[in-house]
């Protein structure tokens, strides 16, 4: 059975011993734990037992994770780990041992003066970052007045005169000078600078004049402009300013390399991070607990085959555990463990990414295997192919460790690589037209109509295995009649059609019956779970124009043949595109990258169309006849990590 | 227009069309891809991959267009003699992807930029979020099968 059977299990243990049990149920990662509170058994124990609190340690982890998290967010601030773009899709953890792992936390006060570094760093960047915008800001606003030779601080108001700094928009300042000058007894004006706005003007006139000045200043939108904190002359200031600038790069630029040197702490972060986040895991588990003055107790969920192994572990490991276990009733939901033998295993990670069956469904994953094999072969059908990807998958399953679904896809990829290979072989793909070997039955590119009757007849097999399945759901189930009225009735209707229009006209008779009769009782029995008679009738006479939804499904198989087609031609377009180079050295230095680039790019493009489609002629076409999903996947209390992978 | 331009516009509306709706709803998806890197740049390799489906109706239409070519011997160096009938013939087998193509990868390209959005939200469902683009691309793969049937059967 590929669902695999769950026990309820309740565990006894004496206070004592709770945090020894609860290691080893997180060792052995077998358990899926059961919040007590919302148990069956709950309503009678109440008045027994009071619900266990989680403990201070979980705030103590907690605050100590927070460090932690604080340390890796600032290193990730400035030396960012760049995934690449195989890792963005299945990860890249780093390895370490058992004992590094367990051992972590007796780090812990080391990797706490790691984080007042980081910290104090992080003060002193910011501080820095404000005072380099600061310089930053000043110098701006100097800009315009290097020329200007005067000190800045000699530039002031007297009793006698009035003298400043101001920038006028270009467009008022013709007007504004030449009022200026006849307002004014005495005038000097310095245009220091200018930008495509305004001037910068540096003016000294008496005071007398200023009250018939005043009015202009404001007319022509003129800008007083003062620098209070500024000593010397504007040159001089901006010089001074950029030389404590280039002082704070050269200090932030020591911070960091600061911060560099204590990067190779990383690692060691990561693994106290997973470390602390599964003590706080473990500590957490209590909330789901119950308890009297010295006893507790819990529940969860065990795979039935682990069972014994998990009895035997808190038999070995403990003293005061007990552990008792029972079938689920027929109603409760049970979490959901998928478990298939190599090689149909691989194509679990279909069926999951769809949905996990309910417990009264079937795993559809050994039924739906065969086909997955075989149509997503017909969509690439190509040796070279094949054996390519088949590689690719090996390799990066060497190179990288992985688990659960990534390791599932791949595997999926290399038994798909060597699908395509055997239809290639039997069709003639080697690289398109590359080899020109013949085919071991044919190629569809001389006879497509052949290929494509292949093909509906794959897709009819398909769909009547999977009516197949939901009828024997149904005998199974002691609903005899509804296998024989939902799938039977099609059957021998579809049987029939298909007959009728075959060039056998000694079958015509028993074909037109055979059509008839799975007609009719459709119409008698498609209506039987509505009331009256009316509605029974339409009902009947509506489920015939399901007949278009079949025969649309069957189409749909066409497409294992326009994906073939698609990949073999666009193969031998680049062999053809690449013969034209050839002839010359220089040609042949061409012709091998236009290969190599081109078949690579045509294997990446149809792997994912093959994938896609298959994918989707299962979920679509496939598990539509028998199979909805929406079960609860068993997520058992164990291991979890971000950072990194615990080997031994 | 003789056999041979009339097969070559064939060529140039599977190549055009489909490749243009695959531009438009690559570009579509690439928007929605980009927000959702901006967010988390970890999501670059999933959101990629939807991106990408929208563009097979271009390769399709590629690859009618090419199918063309060949067949009036560009490759080859010297272009066979056609009659017009036969240009008008290959003309015709280039509409269902020049036409399903442009439309199909577009709607493609709406339906990849959603699914871009799920994989923000809930990235642990890959397997739906490929599978509603994929629908929409069925269309395209009809159309370029009877566009090769009509072809290969020259």
């Amino acid at each position: 059975m590929a669902i695999v059977e769950m026990k309820k299990v309740s565990l006894l243990g004496h206070r004592q011993e709770r945090e020894r049990i609860v290691d080893l149920l997180h060792r052995t990662g077998t358990v899926e734990l059961v919040d007590v509170a919302e148990s069956d058994i709950w309503p009678e124990l109440e008045p027994l037992l009071e619900l266990e609190q989680t403990s201070e340690a979980v705030a103590r982890i907690e605050s100590r994770l927070g460090e932690v998290r604080y340390c890796l967010d600032f290193f990730q601030r400035y030396f960012p780990v760049r995934k690449n773009f195989v890792q963005q899709l299945i990860g890249n953890k780093i390895e370490v041992t058992g004992d590094q792992f367990s051992g972590a936390a007796d780090q812990f006060s080391e990797v706490s003066a790691v984080y007042t570094t980081c910290r104090d760093a992080e003060e002193r960047l910011t501080k820095i970052r404000n005072e380099e915008n600061r310089c930053r800001n000043m110098l701006e606003e100097l800009r315009p007045w290097v020329g200007l030779s005067l000190p800045l601080e000699q530039i002031r108001s007297s009793v006698f005169v009035e003298m400043g700094l101001g920038a006028v928009p270009l467009l008022s300042y013709p007007a504004f000078k030449e009022a200026l000058a006849a307002r004014t007894a005495d005038l000097y004006l310095e245009e220091v600078s200018a930008d495509k706005d305004q001037i910068y003007l540096f003016y000294i006139f008496l005071a007398a004049d200023l009250e018939l000045v005043q009015p202009l200043f404001k007319e022509a939108l003129v800008s007083p402009v003062t620098f209070p904190d500024t000593e010397g002359a504007a040159a001089e200031a901006s010089l001074a300013l950029e030389k404590k600038f280039a002082e704070l790069v050269a200090q932030r630029g020591a911070i960091i390399a600061q911060v560099e040197e204590m990067l190779a702490r990383r690692p060691q972060l990561m693994t106290l991070y997973d470390h602390l986040d599964n003590e706080r895991a473990k500590n957490e588990a209590a909330a789901n607990m119950a308890r009297t003055q010295s006893s507790f107790v819990m529940e969860g969920w065990v795979p039935a085959p682990m069972l014994e192994s998990l009895g035997k572990v808190l038999q070995d490991g403990t003293t005061t555990a007990v552990l008792v276990s029972r079938d689920p009733g027929p109603r409760e939901e049970t979490p959901i463990l998928l478990h298939n033998r190599a090689p149909i295993g691989a194509y679990e990670v279909v069926t999951r990414l769809y949905s996990v069956p309910r417990r009264d469904e079937y795993d559809p994953t050994p039924f739906m295997a065969p086909f997955f094999f075989l149509f997503f072969g017909i969509c690439l059908a190509d040796v070279g192919y094949g054996i390519t990807l088949s590689l690719l998958a090996f390799l990066l399953s060497r190179k990288i460790r992985l688990a659960g679904m990534g390791k599932q896809l791949v595997n999926l990829f290399f038994l798909g690589g060597i699908g395509s290979a055997v239809v290639g072989l039997l069709q003639g793909g080697y690289f398109g037209d590359l080899l020109d070997l013949p085919p071991l039955w044919f190629n569809p590119l001389d006879d497509p109509i052949r290929m494509l009757i292949i093909c509906f007849i794959l897709g009819l097999v398909h769909i009547y295995f999977g009516m197949g399945i939901q009828a024997y759901r149904s005998i199974k189930a002691g609903r005899a009649l509804d296998a024989l009225f939902d799938q039977g009735s099609w059957f021998v209707l579809i049987n029939g059609l298909i007959m009728m229009a075959l060039p056998f006209p000694a079958l015509s008779a028993v074909a037109r019956w055979a059509a008839v009769i799975g007609a009719a009782s459709l119409v008698l029995t498609q209506g039987r779970r509505q009331k009256g008679l009316l509605r029974k009738i339409i009902s009947g006479v509506g489920s015939l124009y399901n007949i278009t939804s079949i025969l649309g499904n069957v189409l749909s198989y066409s497409r294992l043949l326009a994906l073939g087609l698609s990949s073999a031609v666009i193969a031998s377009v680049i062999n053809v595109l690449a013969m034209l180079m050839a002839g010359s050295i220089p040609g042949f230095l061409v012709m091998i990258p236009i290969l190599v680039v081109g078949h690579f790019f045509n294997l990446m493009i149809n792997v994912l169309g093959a994938y896609v489609h298959t994918s989707r002629l299962h979920y679509v076409e496939f598990f539509g006849l028998f199979f909805e999903g929406g079960g609860k996947a068993f997520r058992p209390f164990g291991l979890k990590t971000k950072f990194v992978d615990v080997v031994e | 227009m003789g056999g041979i331009e009339l097969a070559l516009l064939g060529a140039a509306l599977a190549v055009g069309l489909a490749g243009s709706g695959s531009a438009i709803g690559a570009g579509i998806a690439g928007q929605s891809a980009a927000g959702v890197v901006s967010e988390d740049p970890d999501k670059f390799g999933q959101t990629l991959l939807l991106q990408a489906l929208p563009m097979t109706q271009g390769i399709y239409g590629l690859l009618t267009g090419l199918l063309i070519m060949i067949e009036i011997g560009i490759f080859a160096g010297e272009t066979v003699a056609l009659t017009p009938e036969q240009g008008r013939y290959m003309l015709m087998a280039s509409l269902p992807i020049a036409l399903v193509g442009f439309s199909s990868a577009i709607y493609q390209g709406v339906a990849s930029a959603a699914a871009i959005g799920m994989i923000a939200k809930r990235p642990e469902e890959m397997g739906k979020a490929i599978t509603f683009p994929a629908m929409v691309e069925t269309f395209a793969v009809f159309a370029v099968l009877v566009s090769l049937l009509l072809l290969l059967r020259m």
